[in-house]
């Protein structure tokens, strides 16, 4: 069994009859990228949230199976635990809280994951060390450590420090919502070599994006389209090319018919 | 006791006769019922009671000088000797009232004045409390830490502080209201600041929980004259506690943060004032408070830009935390400006835990409760940030988070 399935996933907002996914159907496995991509407004960042455990969506069919258990039973906090990452379209501001700080309080969540919750804090030298090491991997200046997470952050920045929590966290899949948006050529090869010298075959990556730009850098293996809360197609990385030249318009018009 | 002590005691006293205790329908009070208080119960402390500064928040270390009141009375008083010997006064307010009148006469019951009930009544029946002076061109690094405590029950403390600051001088003033015994606290301080001068004030109001704590503190900067001011406020069940700032020179600057919180059935009343007298000040204040359970916190600050005072550079903020739906936060900001060429501003807040941000630290892995205390710390800690000492922040921080349950 694949490492993550997606089975006929409805979703609504949290109390309210408005269905944003209407049936979805993934599966993906540890070592291999997916693309999702969709035009605006189709339901890409919702089903990012919805994956994570987001408390203003509520599932009302269907289920999510990661590594054999079902991740609707999990809150955000359990689903990140379990090895679940998501970069942010918009991440938040964390005011009054560094980098520095928050990362390690992640860090050390994770660490205690074991059975009886036992604390394990990673020792000081050594966070240093590995938060150092991952920050001039994605070329972040040292001193930015030291600033409330996101606080006036570019929004390039913001995509910068994503990747360097999911860096810090090592996750078995990562779910990169529109990381892409927001970055300049220069950033965008440097987040997406980052993103390149995390994978391996530990991790499974689920790239979401309106453009496939990023797909450039980060190669996928599969590639979703995704119009109106549900998936139209899917295809190997040439689907990519196509959709460049006809369109999400024409490409959901002739998978309905 | 000098005349002239004899006389202000006397005018006080009258005053407070007259005002009598303010009622809903004062202006400054519309929020804050004293009604069913009971004043005449807390008998006055003349006496000191013996004891030492253990309920503080700052703990040992470095000071410059430490003076601590116990009911009526200073108890414990010391100052290292090469900053007395520079000619640094600290002490018990008491005991060099005559010794140093001349610093005091000008100052005491001029800076907050009689026109108001507690601070009328302080001006009668204060018993002890502090005097600082700082000499013009002395510069001590070492924090001033003061306490003051109700030991005995139900009785009432009336403190008095007097801090003057000498051209070009720099202190930093920690003054701490300890939890103690329940009772009634009521006091006045009065800064003067004079040009160029520095001052730190980091006031910590920890008084028992089933206190009153009235406070009148009020500080003149002169030109160039720089205040920071923190104020945490955790303790006390009700009261009100009077801020102002006064920018008597060109240039000066008045910087006054507080960070509060407030649970069960408490209340907490705080009024402050920007005053722009002179050209080109700057004032800046930030409040953060935290609300739990049913409790109420009331913020009223006005911003005064006198004529003339153009190039007036004044802000004012302040965010509530709602961290229970029963819990009501009040802010009433105020802007009184008579000169044109100023720039004022002011914002006021108060909601939940923000739960997309909440989401967000979960989705790192951090479970629901430890997220909202991050969020909260946070909150805080922007506020709290402004104290440039790292060992006082460091234990403000502390203390204000054990108020905060997991
Ligand atoms: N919390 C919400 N409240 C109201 N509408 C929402 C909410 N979340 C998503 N939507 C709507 O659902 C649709 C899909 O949104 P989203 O998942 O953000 O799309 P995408 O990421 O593909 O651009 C949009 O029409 C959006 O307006
Ligand atoms: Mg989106």
């Amino acid at each position: 069994m694949p490492d993550l399935v997606i089975r006929n996933l409805h979703a609504n907002i949290a109390d309210s009859d408005t269905e944003i996914l209407k049936g979805i159907d993934l599966e993906l496995s540890k070592g291999e990228i997916h693309a999702i991509m969709g035009p605006n407004g189709s339901g890409k960042s919702t089903l990012s949230h919805v994956l994570m455990g987001h408390p203003g969506y509520e599932v009302t069919e269907g289920e999510i199976i990661f590594e054999g258990e079902n991740l609707l039973d999990m809150a955000a906090d359990e689903r990140s635990r379990a090895g679940l990452f998501l970069s942010f379209q918009y991440p938040f501001a964390v005011p009054g809280v560094t980098v520095a700080n928050f990362i390690r309080m992640a860090v050390n969540a994770h660490r205690k994951g074991g059975p009886d919750g036992a604390d394990d804090p990673i020792r000081i030298p050594e966070f240093r060390k590995q938060l150092q090491d991952a920050m001039e991997m994605l070329e972040i200046d040292k001193s930015m450590s030291s600033r409330s997470l996101n606080d006036g952050f570019s929004g390039g920045e913001k995509k910068r420090f994503e990747i360097l929590q999911m860096a810090m966290l090592k996750p078995k899949l990562a779910i990169l919502d529109e990381t892409d948006s927001g970055l300049d050529i220069d950033a965008l090869r440097i987040v997406s070599g980052g993103i390149n010298a995390l994978m391996g075959p530990d991790m499974g990556t689920l790239i979401i994006t309106h453009y496939q730009r990023i797909l450039d850098y980060v190669e996928p293996d599969r590639i979703h389209v995704l119009v109106d809360g549900r998936i139209v197609r899917s295809g190997g990385p040439e689907l990519a090319k196509e959709l460049e030249t006809t369109g999400y318009a024409e490409l959901a018009k002739e998978t309905v018919s | 006791m000098s005349t002239w002590l004899e006389t202000r005691r006397k005018a006080a006293a009258e005053s407070s006769e007259a005002l009598g205790v303010p009622s809903l329908s004062d202006e400054h009070w519309r929020f804050t019922s004293l009604r069913g208080i009971d004043f005449d119960r807390y008998a006055v402390s003349a006496e000191a009671t013996a004891g030492d500064m253990a309920g503080a928040i700052l703990g040992e270390g470095d000071h410059a000088g430490r003076l601590v009141m116990r009911d009526g009375g200073v108890v414990a008083e010391e100052l290292l000797a090469d900053v007395a010997a520079q000619g640094v006064v600290f002490g018990s307010l008491a005991r060099l009232a005559d010794e140093h009148a001349a610093l005091i006469e000008p100052i005491l019951g001029t800076i907050v004045g009689y026109d108001e009930r507690f601070a009328a009544e302080n001006g009668a029946l204060w018993t002890d409390g502090l005097l600082l002076h700082v000499p013009a061109g002395v510069k001590v690094q070492l924090p001033f830490h003061t306490a003051y405590e109700i030991a005995t029950a139900e009785s009432a403390q009336q403190w008095r502080v007097i801090v003057s600051l000498g051209e070009g001088a720099e202190a930093t003033l920690v003054e701490e209201h300890l939890p103690g015994q329940p009772g009634y606290a009521n006091g006045v301080a009065e800064l003067v600041l004079a040009e160029t001068a520095h001052l730190t004030y980091v006031v910590v109001q920890d008084r028992n929980d089933a206190s009153l704590h009235f406070a009148a503190h009020r500080a003149e900067i002169a030109k160039d004259a720089t205040l920071e001011w923190s104020a945490c406020s955790i303790g006390s069940k009700t009261g009100k506690t009077r801020m102002e700032t006064r920018l008597t020179g060109e240039g000066s600057t008045g910087r006054l943060s507080a960070v509060y919180v407030v649970d069960g059935k408490r209340h907490l009343d705080l009024d402050t004032t920007q005053e722009h007298d002179a050209p080109n000040a700057v004032s800046d204040l930030a409040f953060k408070g935290v609300l739990l359970d049913s409790a109420r916190s009331v913020w009223r600050g006005v911003i005064r830009v006198a004529e003339g005072a153009h190039g007036t550079d004044a802000y004012q903020e302040n965010r509530n935390l709602m961290l229970s739906p029963t819990a009501r936060a009040d802010s009433i900001p105020g802007l009184e400006i008579d000169t044109n060429d100023v720039r004022c501003t002011h914002g006021a807040t108060a909601g939940p835990v923000d739960p997309m941000l909440k989401f967000y630290l979960m989705s790192r892995g951090i479970p629901q409760a430890e997220a909202e205390r991050m969020i909260v710390e946070g909150f805080l800690e922007e506020a709290l940030e402004r104290i440039p000492d790292l060992r006082i922040r460091e234990a403000l921080t502390t203390a204000v988070m054990r108020r905060v349950p997991v």
